[in-house]
């Protein structure tokens, strides 16, 4: 990563193809059997850990790689709320949601020390599959943000700075240097930024992945095991009662994701943190159109044609809640307005067919800084959650595994992630 | 939303014998009718007419069907009836319906009332061999019989069970095809299934003698019906050559050593049915589970209401019983429309529904007959080896699939770890085989299984012919708060 400014538009290396994970191997994938996620509750375990999304598989993963007796919980199966049901794409530009209109320079500090942060969990998704021993189909591509008008242009240049200052690579790219570096664009975009660090993985294949190497290194995993309340001893520690019995834990940690203030609520806490459903398209596949990721600067919008050369569509429309279990259903609105955006963007998309449309639950908080680290209020009670937690789950997991497995040493996690803290005054809103 | 809207009083998906009776019979109530099929003739299935291009010159030639068809679209040739071909319902929210026209646009239709008969398609096997070219399923070689006049092959196996099982091979047969051996998977009719047809005769007197006279006329042609035995594995160098049949048992699990191989260069295959429940699970109505009917059934009333309001549904799309059965239920959801509109008072609707709820006993009268026969039985989804494609779709074989099934008892979890069910069928050809097989792994019900998400689209769809810019982007941090409608 240059950590200088860099030049305006250097001659970028044109993506071709599509990198392959060169060190997997074709076999059918195991997977976390029923027998073990079945099994018996622990009695006691050190640090409890609630909800099997994928931070709560990769902070068991890396507590139980560290030799701390870890025991995880999931209320229903892993992986199947936001952390499996997100478009898997890894977002290191600053997003849209991250600007107050134009205002970027007012900005600049904060954004400064989360693009760090983006490009830290950047990294340890590159050596992700290495690591876990698997596929998950991740791939750095490279992602355009593009700019339909003269301001949304405007505003690439000023984030570009930005990103150029915290050692991020992004490139602003106009007029015939665009059209020949991201064809299949829509000949009147304005321009885009080119970041090549970012890239994309299979969201439904991490969290069980984690969790298959977390429970070969000696962690418990259970599913089927909602939490209906915890009782805080006297004496410190936790007793925790499930749907399958109970469990005494030293030390729990909430990563209930979208659901973090109902855990919360049974030792009497609350987080800014809230829940929304997240509408994605998939296509059909068809002949390799495009490698870089796609997302626009001023509209919802992420596209990527994934390792299977389907095309994958989303960027932030929403859901609508169904049912009191808190699940989404999409709707037509949504699947529309998201392809609308699509087919304006990338023309040649009109004639590929659309498949399916999921919704998930997408958690953040109120100021969409990550909620990880120790709670002041409650002794032993932690929180791991974060907005944009596909790109930036395993790195909150793998700070928060060190802060748990090492109590005496200084905590890698900045003090506006702790869980007390109290919401900023207004979220960042374009 | 910027998408053209319409408003009809009933709006009826699908023109096979059900839709086509419901539209006919709202409309003689009175009520304006928007009758929408996404094929490019009315019919459905059943009564499906000759391809563009094709014309018939002797219509008795091609069968009864094509004039009981035809007599039925008929009457839906209405001022009150908007028939609208091509159009392929998509997404149904609330009383408003998401159709593809022409699949080039998207508009959507406002209905006091919907009544859903989207029809069923056959029942997926799979076994060693299943995905070689010539292997059909009976719907398949119907489709390539009646709209475009072609045989499926010339020394053809038919496979199947049910009633469908005798009459394609003898109306293959009648056309000139030769069909070297059908197999049934059924026991044969004893004396005690022969006077239980016969007790449930009334008013099935033209299904009791269609079904003699198939059975006639393959013992005519000298056609070996092998009863009790179903399709093990399809064999052939790029495309079938041969066929493993083998005896089974009541639950059509095969009995080892009982294998015979035959030659053959098309395997037409014909285990039923499951209903199309796309449109209804995407309404949100409930569903029951009946394998005899095709699994996932609709909850109906008495006047074919689904469990959401306003919504009826009607025909095989809601349990498979068969064309003659569709049009009375179609029939029966339009006068229960009617009546709730207030077109026809609940004396009248009553009066008119009486004679087709007493044929509609009847017929149930003649299945329960028929069913020692034709019951389907769990073997025919354990004919997979590790080898066998189970999601065509996305290429995988049950060695695939067999972790992600040790791992979890929910359809949804396999899905999501194997990506079975997501390719271009969306789970149309492998759910209910994954689903037997998880069943049978963990030893639980097939019906206790939780259905897998419904998803938009119904079916799929361009995106150019979908795509909305004019559709506001409420951003989505911001709007979080505030609930939605």
């Amino acid at each position: 990563m240059a950590s200088s400014p860099l030049p305006p538009n250097p001659a970028i290396d044109m993506p071709t193809g599509h990198p392959d994970s060169s060190h997997v191997a074709p076999t059918a994938p195991a997977w976390l059997a029923l027998t073990e996620t079945s099994a018996a509750l622990p009695t006691d375990t050190d640090v409890l850990v609630i909800g099997g999304g994928l931070i709560g598989c990769a902070l068991t993963y890396y507590l139980a790689r560290a030799g701390v007796e870890v025991t995880l919980l999931e209320r229903g199966e892993l992986n199947r709320a936001a952390s499996g049901t997100n478009a898997g794409s890894f977002h290191l530009q600053i997003a849209i949601h991250q600007l107050t209109g134009l205002e970027v320079d007012s900005l600049a500090d904060r954004l400064l020390t989360e693009i760090r942060l983006y490009v830290e969990g950047a990294r340890l998704w590159e050596e992700l599959e290495t690591e876990l021993q698997g596929s998950l189909e991740m791939h750095t591509t490279g992602g355009l943000m593009v700019a339909e008008t003269d301001a949304e242009l405007a505003l690439l240049h000023a984030k570009q700075r930005i990103e150029a200052d915290a050692g991020l690579e992004t490139h602003v790219l106009e007029g015939a240097e665009l059209r020949s570096f991201a064809p299949f664009l829509a000949d009147d975009l304005k321009g885009a930024t080119y970041c090549p660090a970012e890239g994309h993985a299979n969201p439904l294949l991490a969290a069980p992945l984690y969790a298959l190497r977390a429970s070969q290194a000696g962690a418990a995993i259970r599913t089927n095991a909602a939490v209906h309340s915890i009782d805080i001893g006297t004496q410190g520690g936790f007793t925790v009662h499930t749907a399958r019995g109970r469990v005494r834990a030293a030390r729990i940690v909430n990563a209930a994701g979208g659901w973090t203030n109902e855990v919360a609520a049974m030792i009497g806490q609350h987080h800014p943190v809230r829940r929304d459903g997240l509408h994605v398209n998939v296509t059909e596949p068809r002949e390799r159109l495009l490698t870089p990721l796609v997302q626009h600067i001023g509209r919802r919008l992420t596209l990527k044609q994934a390792s299977n050369n389907t095309f994958i569509i989303g960027g932030g429309w929403p859901s609508r809640a169904h049912g009191a279990d808190g699940g989404y259903r999409t709707v037509w609105e949504s699947t529309a307005g998201n392809v609308g955006v699509a087919v304006r963007v990338v023309p040649a998309l009109a004639d590929v067919r659309l498949l399916r449309t999921w919704s998930g639950a997408l958690a953040f908080t109120d100021d969409l800084e990550p909620l990880v680290g120790a709670s002041r209020r409650v002794p032993g009670y932690f929180t791991c959650m974060a907005t944009t937690g596909f790109t930036l789950g395993p790195l909150m997991a793998r700070m928060l595994a060190e802060t748990l497995a090492h109590p005496a040493a200084r905590s890698p996690l900045p003090d506006h992630f702790a869980p007390d803290r109290t919401a900023s005054a207004a979220p960042a809103h374009p | 939303m910027s998408l053209p809207r319409s408003t009809t009083d009933v709006l009826v998906v699908g023109g096979g014998p059900a839709g086509l009776a419901a539209a006919a019979q709202a409309a003689a109530a009175g009520l304006m009718v928007t009758l929408v099929d996404e094929r490019v003739t009315l019919g459905g299935q059943i009564y499906k007419r000759v391809g563009p291009g094709f014309a018939v010159e002797d219509p008795r030639a091609i069968g009864r069907d094509y004039a009981a068809g035809n007599h039925l679209i008929a009457a839906v040739d209405s001022p009150r009836i908007d028939v609208r071909l091509r159009t392929t319902a998509l997404a149904i929210e609330g009383m408003t319906v998401i159709l593809c026209a022409d699949e080039s646009h998207t508009v959507a239709v406002e209905a006091e009332r919907i009544v859903l008969a989207p029809g069923a398609y056959d029942r997926p096997v799979a076994f060693p061999g299943w995905t070689l070219p010539g292997v059909l399923t009976a719907g398949g070689a119907q489709t390539l019989v009646k709209t475009q006049g072609v045989l499926p092959g010339e020394r053809i196996v038919f496979a199947g069970s049910g009633p469908v099982a005798l009459a394609f091979p003898a109306q293959l047969h009648h056309l000139g095809a030769g069909v070297v051996t059908v197999c049934e998977a059924g026991p044969p009719p004893g004396p005690s299934d022969v006077a239980a047809m016969l007790r449930a005769a009334a008013g099935n007197l033209s299904l009791l003698r269609d079904a003699i006279g198939y059975r006639a006329e393959l013992l005519r042609a000298r056609i070996p019906l092998r009863y009790g035995r179903i399709v093990v594995a399809a064999e052939g160098d790029g495309r079938i050559e041969a066929v493993v049949h083998a005896a089974v048992d009541r639950e059509w699990r095969v009995i080892p050593g009982s294998e015979e191989r035959v030659a053959c260069d098309a395997l037409c295959l014909g285990y039923g049915f499951l209903p199309s429940v796309e449109l209804p699970r995407l309404a949100g109505c409930a569903l029951d589970e009946d394998e005899d009917l095709g699994g996932a059934v609709v909850r109906l009333d008495e006047w074919m209401r689904t469990t959401v309001p306003n919504i009826h549904a009607a025909g095989d799309g809601t349990g498979v019983e068969g064309s003659l059965v569709a049009i009375d239920e179609g029939r029966l959801a339009a006068l229960g429309v009617a009546m709730d509109l207030g077109a026809l008072t609940r004396e009248a609707a009553e009066e008119r529904a009486r004679p087709l709820r007493r044929r509609l006993r009847q017929r149930s009268a003649f299945r329960s007959a028929l069913r020692r026969m034709h019951r389907v039985g769990p073997g025919i989804y354990e004919l997979s080896t590790p080898d066998t494609m189970i999601c065509r779709c996305e290429e995988l074989t049950r060695a695939r699939i067999d972790p992600a099934i040790a791992a979890s008892t929910d359809p949804g979890v396999v899905k999501g770890l194997t990506r079975a069910g997501m390719g271009l069928c969306q789970g149309r050809n492998c759910e209910r085989t994954i689903a037997a097989l998880i069943a049978r792994r963990h030893g639980l019900e097939l019906a206790s299984l939780p259905p897998t998400n419904p998803r938009l689209p119904a079916r799929p769809v361009s995106l150019g012919a979908i795509a909305d810019q004019e559709i506001e982007d409420h951003g989505f941090f911001t709007a979080a708060a505030e609930p939605r409608d």
